[in-house]
């Protein structure tokens, strides 16, 4: 084939015509989430000399060979993983933020001192009706607090439990998106705008399912299609081809849950639905040390209010009632009921050894000790896993920076790549005039 | 080709994410230098804010100690001053014994003595039964009625508890609260028990009925109320030690006091000139990467290719 000076001026101007729409493409979505560059391969188009010619010139200008997408496959795995990380430790952190602020905020401490003060002002004169009173008071109001910290915790809890059910949910939707995705990549030509646009959704997808959990991927390498599995490379299949199975929660009865699809158990070790799962677990654990402080501070008053004699020289009856933080109740409110003077002492004795005795009880049996130990539990929690956080999120934002500059748009680059393809189709362009004026040249031969 | 650029959104995002976390810690300590706490929330720093909660209670419990030895203070001054007095009345009686010991006195004269010693011992029960700030028997023990009461035949009754009990000055220290009427009333006298009621009724009785006897009873009486002086006189010492050892652990409480404020000050209170400068600092770095971020922002390639 005769080399052809307008035709090889043509393809020129045609390759930079469709490079500067892919960079006008890229400037346009340098904003757009998940979008990822895209350049244009070129490719030279030659051909051996015709029959008896083997040395002939026979160029034949360029072609658009296909769309580059600027994509890493490891650095999507990477963004993906680390970004899981680090949403597992930001709801986790959240969680546990409640759960302190549930305990720490109801003055729970402060009050359980403030009821054992009351028993120490007591002490000063058992028989004082104002001092009772008081006792009683600082009783309703520690009852009133451990009511307050059981019901923030069960707000922490119910919070937590129905942001992991949206969590499935997503993830559900998100799943059967992947899976119609899957079969329009099957069918996508290959290297076209049109694949890349497909492929951009399907990193989309994937990147907003590891938001939830931690997942590992399958990519077929022809097609692009993916096989998702969550909770790590050996849990049970998400998104197989164009089927997604169902992802399902369990609440156990106190609180903690638990994943499984179709039955088989996902343990999930990133993502927000693992933060979720960490954070009601140790919401149950917290919910039940709760409990057992509140029960042995209300069994170590009541054993002592029965061994002693309240101020009519009655037997001294239990000063608590129910069970657990959130059922602790006064079942008395007449201060005059406290048991402060020993068993079989008369009516109006100002001998405080019963009173003495649930003090010494009160020491050695430490509910505040427990409330303080609860609280020092969770908050030394909370900052050992903000130090984590801080290192997950690091982690995670250079992984998204390595991504990003590698399938960002960058605006200088483009504004580059706007002007070298501008002068490219001049340039060709040129080619074109200069074959014209040739062509003239020859025409106008007298 | 593959070029390593920055992207202009993560460009965007970058700065954006800088600035606030530089505002987050601008208002961290603007919180911590408008409340004057170093920690917002036991998390910031479980092991400080852990020694702060016992410092907390600490201070609690301190302030209701030092209510409870006031009351006690209160309680022994008013048995301090009933002490005193009694013993001006046992030296008041002592005179009168005296006198009617004393042979130049007429029967009618014993008379009048009987008469005064008896009532003498009558403001002595009244002494003795004083109440408490709180209306209690002051010299009662822990009894809920009056310390003394008088039988049919006029004799005077211990009726309290055999002893005041004890009340905690917190730290372990622990102070008798008061006396009984018991420690001071009755005494020994020549090996022999015996109280400063009985001996006043037995001397009233024998002047004022004319016992013959009356005059050595009276002469007899004056050893037995010299005994019984000082058995108030002891007591009173007593109550002086206790009031002595309230006010030491009152001076060990308020130097405790200090010293857990001064550890609250600087576990848990906001060091003010290392706040501001820090703030100055995150203040000053701030504005510069806001600065900064503008003047990149504003540099665009498209600006300059024409």
């Amino acid at each position: 084939m005769a080399s052809d000076l307008l035709t090889i001026g043509l393809s020129g101007a045609k390759a930079a015509r469709a490079a500067l729409d892919l960079t006008a493409q890229n400037i346009a979505n340098a904003g757009t989430a998940g979008y990822v560059r895209r350049s244009l391969s070129l490719a030279e188009v030659s051909s051996t000399g015709g029959f008896g010619q083997p040395g002939k010139l026979s160029l034949s200008g360029v072609r658009v060979d296909h769309v580059v997408r600027n994509a890493d496959l490891f650095r999507q795995a990477e963004a993906r993983r680390t970004g899981a990380d680090a949403a597992r430790a930001d709801i986790e952190i959240g969680g546990l933020q409640q759960i302190e602020a549930a305990i720490e905020q109801s003055r729970l401490y402060p009050s359980m001192v403030g009821f054992e003060g009351s028993l120490q002002k007591l002490a000063s004169d058992p028989t004082d009706p104002s001092l009772r009173a008081g006792v009683v008071e600082a009783a309703r109001t520690m009852a009133a607090t451990f009511n307050i910290a059981a019901n923030g915790l069960t707000a922490a809890s119910e919070g937590l439990t129905t942001g992991a059910q949206s969590g499935v949910r997503d993830v559900n939707t998100l799943a059967t998106e992947l899976g119609r995705l899957n079969l329009r990549l099957a069918r996508a030509a290959d290297a076209s705008s049109d694949q890349s646009a497909l492929l951009d959704q399907r990193d989309t997808l994937l990147q907003q399912i590891s938001s939830y959990g931690d997942i590992s991927t399958t990519f077929n390498a022809t097609n692009g299609v993916v096989d998702v599995r969550i909770g790590g490379s050996s849990g049970p299949v998400l998104v197989q081809g164009g089927s997604a199975n169902t992802l399902a929660m369990t609440a156990a009865p106190d609180g903690t849950l638990s994943f499984d699809v179709g039955g088989s158990a996902a343990a999930l070790s990133g993502g927000s639905l693992a933060g979720q799962m960490l954070g009601l677990a140790k919401l149950a654990q917290v919910s039940s040390d709760l409990d057992a402080a509140a029960n042995l501070m209300m069994s170590t008053v009541n054993t002592a209010q029965a061994g002693g004699a309240a101020l009519d020289g009655s037997a001294g009856q239990p000063l608590f009632s129910g069970s657990g933080a959130a059922g602790m109740a006064l079942a008395f409110t007449n201060g005059a009921k406290l048991a402060t003077a020993p068993a079989g002492a008369p009516a109006g004795s100002r001998d405080p050894g019963n009173l003495d005795a649930l003090r010494a009880a009160l020491t050695s049996a430490d509910p505040t000790g427990a409330a303080d130990r609860l609280l020092f539990d969770i908050s030394s929690t909370i900052s050992s896993r903000k130090v984590t956080q801080g290192a997950l999120k690091a982690i995670a934002s250079n992984a998204r920076t390595a991504l990003e500059a590698q399938s960002g748009v960058d605006l200088d680059a483009e504004a580059v790549n706007l002007l070298r393809f501008q002068q490219a189709f001049q340039a060709s362009g040129k080619a074109m005039q200069v074959a014209g004026t040739i062509f003239d040249t020859l025409i106008n031969l007298r | 080709m593959t070029l390593i650029n920055t992207s202009t959104s993560a460009f965007y995002s970058r700065s954006q994410s800088g600035m606030q976390d530089l505002r987050a810690q601008a208002e961290a300590l603007q919180t911590s230098i408008g409340t004057g706490l170093k920690y917002t929330a036991a998390s910031d720093n479980p092991v400080a804010t852990a020694r702060l909660r016992q410092l907390g209670r600490s201070d609690t419990l301190s302030a209701i100690d030092k209510t409870n030895a006031g009351r006690a203070t209160t309680d022994l001054q008013l048995a301090d001053t009933a002490l005193s007095n009694l013993a001006s009345a046992i030296i008041r009686a002592k005179e009168l014994s005296a006198q009617a010991a004393n042979g130049t006195f007429t029967p009618a004269q014993r008379r009048s003595i009987g008469a005064e010693i008896s009532s003498i011992r009558t403001s002595v029960i009244r002494l003795a039964n004083t109440n408490d700030a709180n209306g209690h028997a002051l010299f009662g023990g822990q009894s809920a009625g009056a310390a003394y009461t008088t039988d049919t035949s006029g004799n005077a009754v211990y009726a309290g508890t055999a002893s005041a009990g004890t009340l905690s000055l917190g730290d372990g220290q622990v102070v008798n609260r008061g006396v009984t009427g018991p420690e001071f009333i009755n005494f020994t006298h020549n090996g022999a028990p015996t109280d400063l009621l009985a001996t006043l009724k037995t001397l009233a009785d024998a002047l004022q009925n004319a016992d013959p006897a009356a005059q050595s009873i009276a002469n007899a009486s004056l050893d037995t109320l010299n005994s019984g002086l000082d058995a108030v006189t002891t007591a009173q010492s007593l109550v002086g030690s206790r009031l002595a050892s309230i006010d030491l652990a009152n001076e060990r409480r308020t130097a405790m006091e200090e010293l857990r404020a001064g550890e609250e000050a600087d576990t848990g209170g906001t060091d003010l000139a290392a706040a501001v400068t820090k703030l100055q600092e995150t203040m000053t770095v701030l504005q510069a990467s806001q600065a900064s971020f503008a003047k990149l922002a504003r540099l665009s390639l498209f600006d300059v290719l024409n």
